[in-house]
C-alpha cells in the first residue's frame, strides 16, 4: 500500500501532471478504494478464521502486486521530485536542513495526532475499537461492524499510501520499497502494543532514535536492535509498551 | 506375499506402515538399476552456453535479457557452429538466489553447457564458482563485482572478465585524488563485504595520491533508507569528496538525498558502482557523479559500431551496458579458444587462454591473467552528464581518463588467490 | 487421517514417488534433492503449525542456521558428513530449545513475531560475521564430505541418502503425532483450557513440539546446504520462512504428508515456471496460487483430497459442513 501510494503519485505526476499536493490527496483516496476492494472481495471471507490467514493472504497479494509494479515500472524504480516550494534547505540556526524533510516531519506529527484523537477520543473511534475487540457484542448494539472494519482497513491503506507519497521524494519510488519497511513496521506495532495508536507512534519515533544512536555507537548491531527490543517487549510486557494487558484465560 | 495385503489388514497401524515402507524400499532398491538413465552422447549434441543472470529482479536491466541477446549476437557472428557442432544459448534466471543459481548451473552443465556466463550478483557467481570446479567446466563472470572471485574464492575454472570492486575503487579514487580539489574524502559505506572492500580499496588509492579519508560512516545494511544523519555529518566535515560505496537502491537513495542537502554543490560525488541503465532510469539523480566503467557504448568507433548493431537488434533505442558488451566479448573469446584448441574441455581451453593477450571492441590491452584468472584490460573514468548536456539519447558519459590495464586491476603480486585452487 | 490405512497409503505413495523422482522426465537430480529437503522442512513446520497452531515465521533460523553450521565445519576441514550433520542438528536442537523456552508461552501474533525477530537477528549476524559466513557472498565448500568412507559427491547417492533420512524423519513424526503425546497435542489444540484442567502441562507440550519441529528443520537445512555445498543469506532470510509456510499451507496443515506434497508443488511451480517464457512473472503465479488456496481450498491439496475421500469417515480435525458459512475451522481461539 505504501509502495502503491508512491506509484500513484508518480503516475499521477507523469500522466496527468498531477502536482505533489494533489497527489498527497488523490493517492490515498485511490489506494484506500483499492484497499476497500480487497477487503470486501477477499479478506472478508477470512474473518472468523485464524487471523494468520489474513496475514498470509496479504503476504500473497504483496508478492503479486509488487511483481506487477516491477513489470510496469522496472526494478530500480522511478525518480520523484519534491515540489519546488519545498526543495532547497532551511537554516534552522544550528544547522541547515532540507525544507522537504521539515515538511515531512511536521505533516507526520499532525497526522499522527489527528489519528490518535480520532481513534481514541471520538465516537466513531470508540465504535471501531469496540468492533475489533468484541464484534458480536457490538453488532448486538445495532452497529454495522463489517462496514466499520472495511472502512478502517481502507483508511489504513490510505494512510500507508499517504506515507508512501511523503517518502517518494526522499527515497526512490521502487516496487520493493515496501519490502524493507514491512518487517520493521510489524515490529513497531507489536512493540507499541497492538491496537494502541499512541504506542505505535511512540515506538516508531523511539526506535528511529535508538537505531540512529545505535548506528553511531556500534553500527553492526543497529538493525538488529529493533528485533531485540521487540523480543524483550513481548517477553516482559506482552501487551506492548502502551497496550492494555490482555485478559488471558 | 502381496505387500498390499499387509497394510490393508486392520492390525496396528504403525506396524503396517513401517512394514509397508520397508517392502517398498526393498522393491525400489531392486528396481533402481533398471531405471538408471542411459547416458546421452556428450559429444554429439549442441554445445551450450548458459547465460545465468537476473532476468526478473534488481539487476535485470544491467544484464538480463540484454545480456542474453548480446551472447546470441556473438554466437551468430561466429557462425553458429564450432567443431562441427551447433552452438546454443540457454537463458537461465538465477533470481538472485545462491542455491538456485548453483542448482540451475549444475543442471545446465550436465545438459551440455560448456560455459556459464554473466552471473550478475556476486553471491550467485560464488555459488556457481563451486559448481564449475566440481564439474570441471568453465565459468566466466562478467556481472558479479566481488574481488573475492579472484581472491579468497578463486578457482581455476572461473575467470573474472569485466570489472571488480578493486578496479572501480582504484580507478575512481586515483582519478579524483590526484587533483588538488580531491584530497579529502568522506565515505558513506554499507556495512557488508561489498562496502567494506570498496572502502579499503578506495582508501588505498586515495592515500597513494596523497589524499585521505576524513571519516567514514559504516551504515547498517540492509534496511537503511534515511541517510540524513550521515549526510549532515559529511557536510560539516568540509571534505572535498563524498564517497558513495553502496550498490543498487541504496546508491539511488544516498545520491538523491545528498542532492537534497545540497552536497553536490560543495563536494564531488564519487559513486563506487553504477551502470548506464541506472542513469537511464534516474538521470537527475546521478548527473554530476564520478564513476568508473569497464566500457561505454560511445567510447570509440568500434564500441559505437557494435552498440548500433545491438540497439538495432533489441529495439526500443536502448544502449548496451558494459556487462552486456562483456558478454559478447567473452563469448567470442571463448569460442575462438575452443576452435583453436579443437575441444571444449575446460582444462585444455584454460591452458590456451592463460596468459593470452587480446584486443577487441570491448577489452583494450586485454590479458587472461594466468595467476588468478583475472582478465585485465583498460578501465575508463567518466563524469555523468546532465540531461541538458547530452548530445543524443543515452550518451550520459564524458570520458575523463583511461586507466591502463596494469594499473586498473589488483597487481599479481598482491593476489590472495590460493595456489592450490 | 494420518494414521490408519489412508495415511499409510499416502505415505507409501509419497515414498514411491520419492524413489522414482530423479528418473521422471525433466527432473534434474539436484532439483530433486532440493525438493526433498524442502519437503522435510515443510513437514517439520507442520508438526508445530498443524498440531499446536503456533505459526513460526522464523523457521529460516533453523534451516539456514544449521546450513551455515554444516558448511562452516566442512570449510574448516571437518569433512565427515555425519559429524557435520550432527553438529548442525545439535545447533538447531539447542537453538529451538532456547527460542521455544521463551516463545511458546505467547500465542498468536506474539509467538509469530518472536520467532521472526530472532530469525532476523541471526540474519543480521550472518551478514556481519564475514570471516565465518562469507557475508553477502555466501560460503561455498568443495565437498559434501564422506559418509563412513562412502563419497557423497555423486548426486544420486546423496539423493537417496536424503530420501532415506526424510523417510525416517517422517515415519518418526507420524509415529509421534499418532502417539498419546500427539493425542494430547490434539486435545490442547482443540481446547487448551480443558487440556490444562485435565492436568496437561501445555507449555511443555508446545515446547516439545517446537523443539522437534526446529530440530527437523535444521536437519533439512543442513542436508540442503551440504547438497549445494553452499550456505548463503537467502537461507536465513524471512522470505525463506514465508516460503516454508506457503508450502505447508499449500499441502494442507495438520496432515504431515500434505506439506511434503505442498513443498513438491511449490518447488516444481517455482522451478519450472521460472524457466518458461513467463519466468519473470514467477512470483505473480506463486502469489496467485497461494491466494487461491487460502481463499477457497484452505485445507490445502492433501487436506482437501482427504476431506472429500473421508466424507463418511469420522471427522478428525475439521468440522465444516457448510463451506459458505465460514465457521472457524479449529476453534482454539474461543476460550
Amino acid at each position: 500500500m505504501y509502495m502503491l501510494g508512491a506509484f500513484v503519485a508518480y503516475y499521477g505526476a507523469q500522466l496527468l501532471h498531477l502536482p505533489f499536493f494533489a497527489a498527497l490527496i488523490v493517492a490515498p483516496i485511490l489506494v484506500g478504494a483499492f484497499g476497500l476492494g480487497i477487503e470486501v472481495t477477499l479478506l472478508r471471507r477470512l474473518y472468523g478464521l485464524d487471523p494468520l490467514y489474513n496475514l498470509l493472504l496479504t503476504f500473497a497479494l504483496v508478492l503479486v502486486i509488487e511483481d506487477l509494479m516491477r513489470l510496469a515500472a522496472g526494478a530500480l524504480g522511478s525518480p520523484y521530485q519534491a515540489p519546488d516550494i519545498l526543495s532547497g534547505a532551511t537554516n534552522l540556526g544550528f544547522t541547515v536542513y532540507p525544507t522537504y524533510r521539515l515538511f515531512v516531519i511536521v505533516v507526520c506529527l499532525i497526522v499522527c495526532a489527528a489519528v490518535y484523537v480520532g481513534i481514541e477520543r471520538s465516537r466513531l473511534g470508540a465504535r471501531i475499537r469496540a468492533a475489533t475487540e468484541k464484534p458480536e457484542l457490538t453488532r448486538a448494539f445495532g452497529i454495522n461492524t463489517s462496514r466499520l472494519v472495511s472502512g478502517t482497513f481502507a483508511f489504513g491503506a490510505a494512510l500507508a499510501a499517504f506515507a508512501g507519497v511523503l517518502a517518494a521524494p526522499n527515497t526512490n519510488v521502487a516496487p520493493n520499497m515496501g519490502d524493507s519497511i514491512i518487517i520493521n513496521t510489524f515490529a513497531i506495532v507489536v512493540i507499541g502494543g497492538l491496537g494502541s495508536i499512541l504506542g505505535s507512534i511512540v515506538a516508531g519515533f523511539a526506535l528511529g532514535v535508538i537505531a540512529a544512536v545505535g548506528a553511531v555507537l556500534y553500527p553492526p548491531i543497529s538493525n538488529t536492535l529493533i528485533f531485540i527490543v521487540m523480543v524483550l517487549v513481548i517477553l516482559f510486557r506482552p501487551a506492548g509498551l502502551f497496550g492494555t494487558p490482555e485478559r488471558s484465560a | 506375499m502381496n505387500p498390499l495385503h499387509v497394510f490393508v489388514s486392520r492390525k496396528g497401524v504403525h506396524l503396517n506402515t513401517s512394514r509397508f515402507w520397508l517392502s517398498l524400499v526393498t522393491a525400489g532398491a531392486i528396481a533402481l538399476p533398471l531405471l538408471a538413465p542411459t547416458g546421452l552422447g556428450a559429444d554429439a549434441g549442441p554445445i551450450k552456453i548458459a547465460v545465468i543472470t537476473d532476468m526478473s529482479g534488481t539487476y535485470a536491466a544491467i544484464a538480463g535479457q540484454g545480456g542474453v541477446e548480446a551472447t546470441k549476437m556473438a554466437v551468430e557472428d561466429f557462425g553458429g557452429k564450432v567443431l562441427g557442432r551447433t552452438i546454443e544459448v540457454d537463458a537461465i534466471d538465477h533470481r538472485n538466489n545462491g542455491p538456485e543459481a548453483a542448482t540451475k548451473a549444475a543442471e545446465a552443465y550436465d545438459n551440455g553447457a560448456e560455459l556459464a556466463l554473466d552471473l550478475t550478483n556476486s553471491a550467485t557467481a560464488v555459488a556457481v564458482d563451486a559448481v564449475a570446479k566440481q564439474k570441471h567446466k568453465l565459468e566466466i563472470v562478467t556481472g558479479g563485482a566481488s574481488s573475492a572471485l579472484t581472491g579468497a574464492s578463486c578457482s581455476r575454472y572461473t575467470y573474472h572478465y569485466a570489472y571488480d570492486t578493486y578496479s572501480l575503487a582504484t580507478s575512481t579514487g586515483h582519478n579524483i585524488a590526484k587533483e588538488a580539489d580531491g584530497k579529502t574524502w568522506y565515505g558513506i559505506v554499507p556495512n557488508y563485504v561489498f562496502g567494506q572492500s570498496m572502502l579499503s580499496d578506495f582508501t588505498a588509492a586515495v592515500t597513494a595520491e596523497g589524499g585521505s579519508f576524513v571519516h567514514s560512516d559504516m551504515y547498517p545494511f540492509p534496511g537503511t533508507t534515511d541517510f540524513s544523519s550521515y549526510l549532515l555529518a559529511a557536510k560539516q566535515s568540509k571534505a572535498q569528496v563524498l564517497g558513495i560505496f553502496s550498490a543498487g537502491a541504496d546508491t539511488v537513495n544516498i545520491t538523491k538525498q545528498a542532492k537534497q542537502f545540497g552536497l553536490d554543490k560543495t563536494m564531488k560525488l564519487a559513486v563506487g558502482l553504477l551502470f548506464l541503465s541506472d542513469v537511464d532510469a534516474l538521470p537527475d539523480v546521478f548527473a554530476g557523479s564520478h564513476i568508473t566503467t569497464s566500457w561505454y557504448w560511445n567510447q570509440d568507433k568500434a564500441a559505437r559500431a557494435w552498440a548500433d548493431r545491438y540497439t538495432a537488434r533489441v529495439g526500443g533505442g536502448l544502449r548496451p551496458t558494459s556487462i552486456q558488451a562483456a558478454n559478447y566479448s567473452a563469448t567470442m573469446q571463448w569460442l575462438n579458444a575452443v576452435k583453436a584448441v579443437g575441444s571444449v574441455d575446460a582444462d585444455k581451453v584454460q591452458t590456451y587462454l592463460d596468459g593470452r593477450k587480446f584486443n577487441d571492441f570491448y577489452a583494450h590491452d586485454g590479458e587472461w591473467r594466468a595467476r588468478d584468472h583475472r582478465v585485465i584490460h583498460t578501465m575508463i573514468v567518466v563524469d555523468v552528464l546532465d540531461k541538458s548536456q547530452i548530445k543524443e539519447p543515452h550518451a550520459w558519459y564524458k570520458i575523463i581518463e583511461t586507466i591502463p590495464a596494469d594499473k586498473a586491476f589488483r597487481p599479481e603480486s598482491q593476489s590472495t588467490c590460493n595456489k592450490d585452487w | 487421517m494420518i494414521a490408519g490405512r489412508r495415511g499409510a497409503l499416502v505415505g507409501a505413495a509419497l515414498l514411491a514417488l520419492g524413489l522414482v523422482l530423479p528418473f521422471l522426465p525433466g527432473v534434474y537430480i539436484i532439483f530433486a534433492i532440493d525438493l526433498v529437503c524442502f519437503a522435510l522442512v515443510a513437514m517439520a513446520l507442520d508438526v508445530l503449525l498443524g498440531f499446536t497452531r503456533l505459526l513460526s515465521f522464523g523457521h529460516a533460523l533453523f534451516w539456514g542456521g544449521s546450513g551455515y553450521v554444516a558448511t562452516i565445519l566442512i570449510a574448516h576441514g571437518i569433512t565427515s558428513f555425519p559429524l557435520a550433520l550432527l553438529a548442525a542438528v545439535a545447533y538447531a536442537f539447542v537453538l529451538s530449545a532456547l527460542v521455544g523456552a521463551i516463545s511458546v508461552r505467547r500465542s498468536g501474533i506474539y509467538f509469530t513475531m518472536i520467532t521472526l525477530g530472532i530469525a532476523e537477528i541471526q540474519y543480521f549476524l550472518a551478514y556481519q560475521l564475514i570471516d565465518l559466513t562469507g557475508g553477502d557472498n555466501g560460503l561455498t565448500v568443495a565437498t559434501r564430505g564422506t559418509f563412513f568412507g562412502l563419497s557423497l559427491e555423486d548426486d544420486h547417492v546423496y539423493y537417496y541418502l536424503v530420501l532415506a533420512v526424510t523417510a525416517i524423519a517422517t515415519a518418526l513424526a507420524v509415529r509421534i503425532v499418532t502417539s498419546p503425546y500427539g493425542a494430547a497435542l490434539a486435545a490442547m489444540r482443540e481446547n487448551e483450557t480443558r487440556a490444562k484442567s485435565l492436568g496437561y502441562d501445555t507449555d511443555r507440550l508446545k515446547l516439545a513440539a517446537f523443539v522437534f519441529s526446529g530440530t527437523l528443520a535444521g536437519l533439512a537445512g543442513a542436508l540442503y546446504a551440504i547438497a549445494n555445498r553452499l550456505s548463503g543469506l537467502d537461507g536465513v532470510d524471512w522470505h525463506t520462512s514465508g516460503a516454508i509456510i506457503m508450502m505447508t499451507i499449500l499441502g494442507g496443515i495438520g496432515t504431515i504428508y500434505g506439506p511434503m506434497v505442498g513443498a513438491g508443488v511449490f518447488q516444481s511451480l517455482d522451478y519450472f515456471v521460472s524457466k518458461t517464457p513467463i519466468g519473470d512473472k514467477t512470483n505473480i503465479v506463486m502469489g496467485l496460487v497461494f491466494a487461491i488456496v487460502i481463499l477457497i481450498a484452505r485445507r490445502g491439496i492433501v487436506g482437501e483430497i482427504l476431506h472429500h475421500l473421508s466424507a463418511r469417515a469420522p471427522r478428525l480435525v475439521e468440522d465444516e459442513d457448510d463451506p459458505d458459512l465460514l465457521v472457524p475451522d479449529i476453534s482454539a481461539e474461543t476460550a
